[in-house]
């Protein structure tokens, strides 16, 4: 009877005991879960949720911007600013330097740091906004501020003047950083990042530039050709569409869906001109027209001499990357001895362009893209171009992507082979304005391809002695940026004849 | 008979019991799923009062307190990252627990161990708030609040003796407020040396133990048991280092004597008479100028037998470079060849004499190198400073470094290293500077031109035969006009007295002072008393 009940007593206690078990478990189980549900809504509160868990009493000091203010980042950021100015200053001025050198305006033989330190004034960082654009990234973008007290000193070595330093002085850097990381399935979890300027709002990097013992107008235009530089650095290389690409840690990926493609071309005729303002003291202006997408790859028209309502009619290829964001920026110059003189510029936003259909524009000139500030209302004339624009296929854009490529690396051998480009311009701009002297002999045969049809070949013969007139062709060789494909000196002979060269496009690059 | 019947009574219970266990087990928890569900999180637009009342007590610290950031996109980062984060660590989790596997596995007769599942769920941790301190010394202190409560789904299976049993962890919830402290700051990349990691307040870690599906962390009384890490409880701390800061500062750790001795057979460059050449020595990573030879006037075969030395910091990457230049009287010097000797080539404290070729430049690919461009002989001695040379490796600012050998006794070295100065502003002019005047001595930092914000970071040292207990420090901070004029050629920017017993009793203080006659000015001071 005793083993009976004991039993059945025991199966009781047991079962009941598990059950317990179970209840305790299950307990717990949902009170953890429960738990793990508020914290993960909590971890992205909004401004209603607030608003309901805190009823009357909401907090003052909260706010919900669209950039999160991150207070505590730049506190750090500043404490932590004495070093990293130190730890960057190497950085950078190993990363820009080869830039520096690579967007070098002609006249100017040499463009370095001469000292670069990042001052006392840490950046802020305004707010930080997070979000996915693209399945597999995470888009970042900073808005980020820096009106610091750096102390950066360029040694300008230009042609006939000796290096003069010049400092970058006041450099106030405003603009939102983007920040795209890609994300992988290894640690450390990116495989790429990323880093654009927004392009909207503009970046706004100022600076004022001084030289250090001496004046700015030893080299006329200088200051010119360093904010035309640095302007050319931002918007090729930062401005979005434009980024870098860096991949990181050891991940081997294919980078080339982050890359900037060339994703169509754009048929541009210039065909005329109308009203153009006169500014010259005698005669006419001596227009010619320059258009680009990235001021890397310019293109111009030919000069028509003392109209003020010219007719190029010519016609250009131009490679477009971001049909959304990027623009036709047409200009018109007064070709003049030494600077030319803006007439007009006006931009054609590409998105404006359906694929495949012509169309025809007339485009008035203002005296300037930004017109926020700008009060004059005068009429600058009009331009009329035909646009027609193309999208590539795969294949195409592969070629093209080649093209653009092998175009570049030319240009820069071409560079590295020594003095085209550089040297070059600045015998030339000596020699057309002292008339003789230096025996020299341009046989620059236009062997132009490449992208665009407007390819220029200059080939300048040294010869060591002798002596000669230079050529009228020669000043108007092309040193034009990035149009200086093919540069066979073909032929060096010691005539006192220039042998007059294929100059097409040629002509001197506007310094602006 | 009734001590029969009780016996048999327990015996049975026992019977019964462990049955009733059995059956129990069976009955409750053998058909309880194993696997993890993602919660069903509602908004909280729809939620009633009374959930939100539960919801009360982890409300993130930045509603709670201003002076917690919100970081919300930080979570949201995370948030983003984190099913890639999931994979990638569980992969390297299961990567090194791999090989630790296979080589305990025989030591105790378990035929194999292997991951089931393992996944950390889809919730990733969230910072529930941010907090950072601003103190004086060279370190970054912050205090994230870190809530991690995760679904994570790990299953262990192990088969031992024909049997296989499971083990399931789910249910994972850390939550902890560490403080994470970076210090010292260094002047190299990542900027800090070293990462303190201590916990501010015991954290709350809880999750579920399944052992073949039973939680064995609902027993009651042995949750408590699982309260762990409590070893890096403040003060106690984790160092994780990161970098040598010794290495970050890049201290010389020798000094190389370069003699150039000759050059032999250089190429013609003038166009009249021979080439003036001369000699440009650098090393490489070191902000100092060249240093220059002598010219030697027309000359191809010049002997120079010149010395310089040089300051080395690291000498596996370091390298000297040596060009040789044609004077000109006007224009620009003509490179007539150069090369470059790594220091890794020379043996330390051995004189080697080197026979260089010149080279156009360092381009091996380039053909223009194969033309000879004449001989460079130089002589390199690498003396590697001796251990007890060295500065001794890095000591952090908090320790009070020892009095050098010749203090008297009981004396010591008074050190003021002036820091920085903030909002100090001139009527005139602000290029401020500072002066320290103790026991009739006067000592000055170098001027900082235009800058309300002056950063000196400059050291001063007073050897003294007695504690300066009933000293003063009479720190100034001046301006000097950076015209040379004669209207306010100088300004008193303002002036602080501090009173050196504390120092001595407290051995270093490190304080933000207030200028007098100054609106707002600070002034960051150190003082160090070091006795022997």
């Amino acid at each position: 009877m005793g083993l009976i009940s004991g039993v059945f007593m025991g199966m009781i206690f047991g079962i009941a005991l598990m059950a317990g078990w179970r209840h305790m478990m299950r307990y717990r189980s949902t009170k953890r879960i429960a738990k793990a549900a508020d914290i993960k809504i909590l971890g992205s509160l909004n401004r209603d949720d607030l608003k309901k868990i805190c009823g009357d009493n909401f907090p003052v000091w909260i706010s919900f911007p669209v950039y999160e203010q991150v207070k505590w980042l730049n506190k750090e950021l500043s404490k932590l600013w004495p070093f990293v100015a130190d730890a960057a200053e190497l950085v950078i001025k190993e990363s820009v330097e080869p830039l520096l050198e690579e967007y070098r305006p002609p006249g100017i033989t040499s463009l370095k740091f001469s000292k670069l330190s990042l001052g006392n004034v840490a950046p802020k960082i305004e707010g930080i906004r997070v979000q996915s654009l693209k399945q597999g990234q995470i888009t970042m973008d900073i808005d980020f501020r820096w009106g610091g007290d750096p102390s950066i000193i360029l040694g300008v070595e230009a042609a006939m003047v000796a290096s003069i330093p010049i400092q970058l002085k006041d450099l106030q850097v405003f603009t939102v950083i983007r920040v795209i990381f890609q994300l992988a399935e290894e640690i450390p979890c990116i495989s790429a990042v990323v880093v654009a300027l927004l392009s909207e709002p503009k970046p706004r990097i100022d600076y004022t530039l001084k030289a250090v013992g001496g004046s700015l107008t030893a080299i006329p235009g200088i200051a010119d050709m360093i904010d035309d530089t640095v302007d050319s650095i931002i918007t090729d290389m930062l401005q979005w569409p434009h980024r870098i690409v860096v991949p990181i840690g050891g991940i081997p990926v294919d980078t080339s869906e982050l890359e900037l493609k060339p994703q169509g071309k754009v048929a541009v005729t210039i065909v005329k001109a109308n009203n153009l303002k006169n500014m010259e003291m005698i005669g006419k202006s001596d227009p010619y027209a320059v258009v680009h997408i990235k001021p890397l790859f310019k293109v111009k028209t030919n000069v028509v001499d003392n109209n003020l309502n010219p007719v190029w009619n010519q016609t250009f290829e131009l490679i477009a990357e971001d049909k959304e964001t990027q623009s036709l920026i047409f200009e018109v110059f007064d070709k003049d001895i030494g600077q030319d003189k803006r007439l007009g510029i006006v931009k054609l936003p590409l998105i404006d362009l359906e694929a495949d259909t012509p169309k025809e524009a007339e485009l008035r000139l203002l005296p300037s893209l930004d017109m926020l500030k700008i009060k004059d209302k005068k009429d600058r004339g009009s331009i009329t171009v035909k646009v027609l624009y193309h999208e590539f296929n795969k294949e195409e854009q592969l070629s093209a992507l080649e093209e653009e490529k092998r175009f570049l690396e030319e240009r820069k051998k071409l560079k590295e082979a020594g003095v085209i480009g550089s040297t070059m311009d600045a015998i030339d701009g000596a020699a057309s304005l002292v008339g003789s002297g230096v025996g020299m002999v341009g046989t620059g045969i236009g062997a132009g391809a490449g992208l665009v049809t407007a390819g220029v070949g200059t080939g300048v013969g040294l010869v060591g002695s002798g002596f000669g007139a230079v050529g009228s062709g020669l000043s108007k060789a092309g040193k034009f940026m990035g149009r200086t494909i093919t540069g066979h000196s073909s032929k060096r002979s010691g005539t006192t004849t220039p042998v007059n060269s294929v100059q097409e496009n040629g002509g001197a690059k506007p310094v602006q | 008979m009734g001590v029969i019947s009780t016996i048999f009574g327990f015996c049975g219970f026992g019977v019964g019991i462990s049955s009733g266990l059995v059956i129990g087990y069976f009955l409750f928890i053998y058909f309880q799923p194993t696997d993890v569900k993602n919660p069903e999180i509602r908004p909280l637009v729809e939620r009633d009062s009374e959930t939100l009342q539960q919801m009360l007590p982890e409300i993130p610290l930045w509603v709670k307190c201003p002076d917690y950031d919100r970081v919300d996109w930080l979570n949201k980062f995370l948030e983003l990252m984190w099913p890639y984060l999931d994979k990638a660590i569980c992969k390297t989790a299961k990567n090194i627990a791999k090989p630790i596997i296979a080589e305990q596995i025989p030591k105790y007769k378990i035929e194999s161990v292997e991951f089931e599942t393992l996944t950390l769920g889809t919730l990733p941790p969230t910072f529930q708030g941010m907090k950072v301190y601003v103190t004086d010394e060279k370190e970054l202190i912050m205090e994230p609040c870190l809530k991690w409560a995760a679904n994570p789904n790990v299953t262990i299976g192990v088969k031992a003796f024909g049997l296989k049993a499971t083990v399931q962890v789910v249910d994972l919830q850390v939550f902890a407020q560490p403080r994470i402290t970076l210090k010292p700051l260094v002047p190299a990349f990542p900027c800090f040396a070293n990462i303190y990691v201590s916990l501010m307040e015991k954290p709350h870690v809880d999750f579920g133990l399944k052992l073949v599906g039973a939680d064995l962390m609902s027993i009651p009384g042995l949750y408590r048991f699982v309260q762990v890490a409590n070893m890096y409880l403040w003060p106690k701390t984790l160092e994780v280092p990161i970098l040598d800061p010794s290495k970050a500062y890049r201290r010389p750790v020798g000094i190389l004597h370069v003699k150039v001795v000759k050059a032999m057979n250089l190429k013609k460059k003038d166009l009249l008479g021979a080439s003036d050449p001369y000699v440009k020595l650098k090393i490489t990573e070191d902000k100092l100028p060249s240093k220059k030879t002598t010219v030697k006037h027309k000359n191809l075969n010049p002997e120079w037998n010149e010395e310089y030395n040089f300051t080395v910091r690291d000498p596996e990457s370091q390298a000297v470079e040596l060009a040789v230049y044609d004077w000109e009287q006007v224009g620009k010097h003509d490179k007539m060849g150069m090369n470059v000797v790594p220091l890794k080539e020379l043996t330390p404290e051995e004189p080697s004499v080197k026979t260089l070729d010149l080279l156009k430049n360092m381009d091996l690919n380039d053909g223009q190198n194969e033309k000879s461009r004449g001989q460079l002989v130089v002589e390199f001695i690498y003396k590697p400073f001796k251990e007890e040379d060295l500065p001794k490796s890095f000591e952090e600012s908090q320790t009070v470094q020892k009095a050098p050998e010749n203090t008297p006794a009981g004396g010591g070295l008074l050190v003021v290293i002036v820091h920085e100065a903030q909002d100090v502003e001139g009527k005139h002019h602000t290029n401020p500077y500072a002066r320290i005047l103790f026991r009739g001595e006067e000592r000055k930092t170098k001027h900082v031109k235009k800058n309300r914000d002056p950063r000196w970071e400059e050291e001063f040292q007073f050897m003294l035969e007695e504690p300066p207990t009933n000293d003063r420090l009479h720190v100034e901070v001046c301006s000097v006009s950076s015209r040379i004029g004669l209207l306010h050629p100088k300004e008193t920017l303002g002036y602080i007295d501090i009173n050196l017993s504390d120092v001595v009793s407290n051995k270093r203080i490190n304080e933000k002072y207030h200028l007098i006659d100054s609106k707002n000015g600070r002034i960051q001071i150190e003082l160090q008393w070091r006795t022997a």
